[in-house]
């Protein structure tokens, strides 16, 4: 790597420690939001657990799946919940009221690269408290099971929680730039943010033709189920290399599918 | 920075059409939108050519729809061009390379870079990492920019609570932060009121004076294109109607000069035929219009012949020409 | 119109949430502990999916950008009370919404005939009168939050928390038979249930008792509606005197 990259990258990095530091400044002035995200999250657990419980009735399983493990497909929902509202959301949002407001002409003429700026320009921390919660309860569901967790089982849960949410920001992110076209289907994201409610359970606790579509449609799976087996101890190699061959394919899509939409956006806006 | 020869623009059979889908209204017209649409091209910019160099102040002149921002956004790599080549700070535009990203800047009257809930400081620093630039010299060039603008502890309030004028002022401070070799102002004056329009005017001058930086401005402000620009474009059309200074525009467009005469007593009208065209004829007073060639024969013969008690030879206000000309041209569609 | 009708169909697209529910329910050992089958199961969550399509509330986003845009000023100067446009502008869209929610309908009719049933003439009106009233509710109860606009910049985050008691306690994500005794007593002191699960069950042809369904319902809008006028009075003096 020469030198001329290692400045590039730097200037990323210093751009994207700007970003954060500018959002959080600005998000601290609803101190309020401190404590309505707290009680949300903790609403949002309690009432997720409640339906659980009452999911699993007298049975000790729901889909072959053991209460304990479930907690890790509800805890690893909580934490991409979070992760979303952290990033996904403040970000990709904006991408529809660039194209409104004609705000999109600066961030092409800024000499960084655009899906960077849109896609990491602001953070939230009220998504915070989600993810603290998500990892405490993955944690304790873990430690209530009697076999210890392998290392490599930890390292293989965290390189698919990555990959599941990367699966998660390229169909964020292509939901939200298809508003480059159609402005009015901003709220394409919204259902996403819906739908993906069904991660909260895990996979096989859906009838065979919605596992089909969770897994290939909406990769819902690769977003709480494989990570989970993964973290206790029981992934498989074909669900492992299917989760990173779908992370890559939806990053390069992304990227070509960005391109695309730029040329689009510089041949026929006025 | 900049090229040490040669322009910093050239643009050369410069075009620019769009596809526009024609729908008819109604529901019929919806599904045959959906399954046969029909397009009509509209062409926005028509061979345009035109030469820069560096340092120049250029204005940029044009009715609405008359391609005027097109060809901003052409130039600043927004927009690709239909046909034609283009060449702006030594890169083609359209690749938006870095380091044409960092020698170009676009100010947008209508619209804003600024985040509308913080001080204009976080969009300042925000810029500075995302251009590169290091934060002691980020400090340098904020403080000598807010001097010439004006701005002081603006900087530090939300962009909302400030005034239009101030926002601008905000906004151009932005855009200047990474010292471009060329700027793009589509009507930087937009709303502005008189006092603010003059502030961002003299700014402006200024700074093209200090930095030699290279300056191409729309406005529909004459006020900002005869206080700035020794040079102007004028569209039309969406083609190159004049190329030069605006006195050239001007005795281009009226090739007569209109002469007013106060009379010691009153003349018949007749009297003045011969001498050109009568505009107004009021007891003692007169306006008349000659052509240009024949100005000094005609006031003199007219001083000669004709009790004159004072007399005032003026050219008709551009705003007045270039308006009849818009006008002109918004009947013909 | 076409776009607008792309937004309003995603919107309905959005409320997938019972059908998803249901999906996980209906092979559950909660269903059996609880001893809801398969097609009372279905049939509930169908009808929640319904009332949910015809009773949801964003008066408070529209209002806070009307508020801040100014565009409220001459609207309070209109001789009608402003909230009646927000509630005929909510009634036409939810209008709208009527081909889509029969499309999405009739294609869980294709894939899964058994998820459906016909109701009767009686259930079908009540049912309907029943979802007016929940979305009269559901109304109220944003209209008091929304006030809080005037107040507070937050007034949407406030939403967003009261909408976590009406997901897990309204009926929406779990049948209320289903819950333990005590916690459905709990539920059935607050608003929610009337919200969801009681239109739900009309439409689903359960045995419910009718009076007390809508009593409760006319009893929680005759709480909810000084609150949320009073706040309204209050509210529009505090705009007033802001100089909006």
């Amino acid at each position: 790597m020469d030198g001329h990259h290692l400045h590039r990258i730097g200037r990323y990095g210093r751009s994207l420690r700007r970003f954060w530091l500018s959002s959080l400044q600005a998000e601290f002035e609803y101190q309020l939001n401190l404590v309505v995200e707290l009680l949300a999250v903790v609403g949002n657990l309690v009432g997720s657990l409640f339906v659980l419980r009452l999911l699993f009735g007298n049975g000790a399983s729901l889909g072959g799946w053991s209460w304990d493990a479930a907690l890790v497909v509800l805890g690893l929902y909580t934490l991409l919940d979070g992760f979303t509202s952290c990033v996904l959301q403040p970000n990709l949002s904006q991408i529809v009221n660039h194209v409104q407001n004609g705000t999109l002409d600066f961030v092409l003429l800024k000499p960084i690269d655009s899906q960077f700026w849109l896609s990491t320009r602001s953070f939230s921390p009220w998504g915070l408290p989600g993810i603290a919660a998500g990892l405490a309860l993955i944690g304790w569901a873990l430690m209530q099971r009697s076999s210890a967790i392998s290392p490599l089982g930890l390292l293989i849960g965290v390189v698919l929680l990555v990959s599941g949410a990367l699966i998660l920001y390229s169909l964020w992110f292509l939901l939200a730039s298809l508003s480059i076209w159609f402005v009015k289907i901003w709220n394409a994201t919204e259902v996403l943010r819906y739908t993906l409610v069904a991660g909260r359970y895990p996979i096989s606790a859906y009838p065979a033709a919605l596992r089909l579509v969770f897994t290939f449609v909406l990769p819902v799976a690769f977003l709480t189920t494989v990570p989970a087996e993964a973290l206790l101890g029981r992934s498989s190699a074909s669900w492992v290399f299917g989760s990173l061959a779908a992370a890559t394919l939806a990053l390069v899509g992304t990227r070509l599918f960005w391109r695309y939409a730029l040329r689009h956006y510089t041949s026929a806006s006025s | 920075m900049l090229p040490s020869a040669g322009p910093i623009v050239r643009a050369t059979g410069l075009c620019k059409s769009f596809r526009v889908a024609h729908k008819q209204p109604g529901l019929a017209g919806t599904v045959q939108h959906l399954l046969h649409r029909r397009y009509r091209r509209v062409e926005a910019v028509r061979d345009l050519s035109f030469v820069i160099e560096p340092g120049e102040m250029v204005g940029f002149l044009g009715p609405n729809g008359a391609g005027k921002t097109t060809t901003l956004k052409m130039l600043s790599g927004l927009i690709h061009p239909s046909a034609g080549q283009l060449e702006v700070a030594g890169c083609l535009p359209q690749r938006r390379q870095e380091r044409f990203l960092q020698q170009i800047t676009l100010v947008m009257g209508n619209r804003q870079q600024l985040i509308w809930d913080l001080p204009p400081l976080d969009s300042l620093r925000v810029n500075a990492a995302v251009y590169g630039i290091d934060e002691a010299e980020a400090r340098r060039r904020i403080a000598t920019l807010a001097e010439m603008l004006e701005l002081g502890e603006e900087l530090h309030r939300p962009v909302r609570k400030l005034s239009l004028g101030q926002r601008m002022k905000a906004e151009l401070l932005a855009a200047l932060l990474h010292n471009p070799a060329v700027l793009f102002l589509d009507e930087p004056t937009l709303g502005l009121d008189v006092n603010a329009q003059a502030r961002v005017r003299d700014f402006l001058a200024d700074y093209n004076r200090r930095t030699g930086a290279t300056v191409l401005l729309t406005s529909h402000y004459m006020g900002d294109i005869t206080a700035l620009c020794d040079r102007v474009l004028l569209i039309h059309q969406g083609e190159l109607f004049h190329d030069g200074p605006l006195e050239a525009l001007t005795s281009r467009l009226a090739p007569c000069r209109q002469v007013r005469l106060e009379l010691q007593q009153s003349v018949p009208a007749e009297a003045f035929r011969p001498y050109g065209e009568l505009e107004t004829h009021h007891g003692h007073h007169v306006q008349l219009l000659i052509p240009r060639e024949r100005l000094t024969d005609q006031v003199a013969a007219l001083l000669a012949n004709f009790p004159v008690v004072d007399l005032e030879v003026s050219d008709p206000p551009v705003e007045e020409l270039i308006g009849a000309l818009f006008r002109s041209a918004g009947a013909e569609r | 119109m076409l776009e607008y009708r792309a937004e309003i169909a995603l919107w309905a697209l959005s409320g997938v949430l019972p059908l998803i529910m249901l999906a996980v329910w209906r092979d559950s050992n909660g269903a059996a502990t609880a001893g809801l089958s398969g097609a009372q199961l279905s049939h509930y969550f169908v009808a929640a999916f319904v009332v949910r399509q015809f009773s949801v509330v964003w008066l408070i986003h529209v209002f806070e950008e009307d508020a801040l845009q100014g565009r409220l000023s001459p609207y309070l100067l209109q001789p009608v009370q402003p909230l009646w446009r927000y509630v005929a502008a909510h009634l036409a869209e939810q209008a709208t919404r009527v081909p889509f929610v029969a499309v999405m309908l009739a294609a869980l009719a294709v894939l899964q005939p058994s998820l459906l049933w016909i109701p009767s003439l009686s259930q079908l009106v009540l049912g309907v009168l029943a979802i007016l009233g929940a979305f009269a509710l559901r109304f109220l109860l944003q209209t008091i939050l929304t006030m809080l606009c005037f107040w507070s910049e937050r007034a949407a985050a406030l939403d967003r928390l009261a909408l976590i008691p009406y997901l897990f306690l309204s009926g929406l994500v779990a049948p209320l038979q289903a819950f333990p005794p005590a916690i459905r007593r709990l539920a059935d002191c607050t608003p929610f249930p009337s919200m969801v699960a009681f239109p739900a069950q009309l439409l689903a042809g359960e045995a419910v008792d009718v009076i007390d369904g809508f009593a409760r319902l006319a009893l929680w809008c005759a709480v909810l509606l000084p609150i949320s006028l009073v706040l309204w009075k209050l509210g529009v003096r505090r705009y007033g005197a802001m100089g909006a």
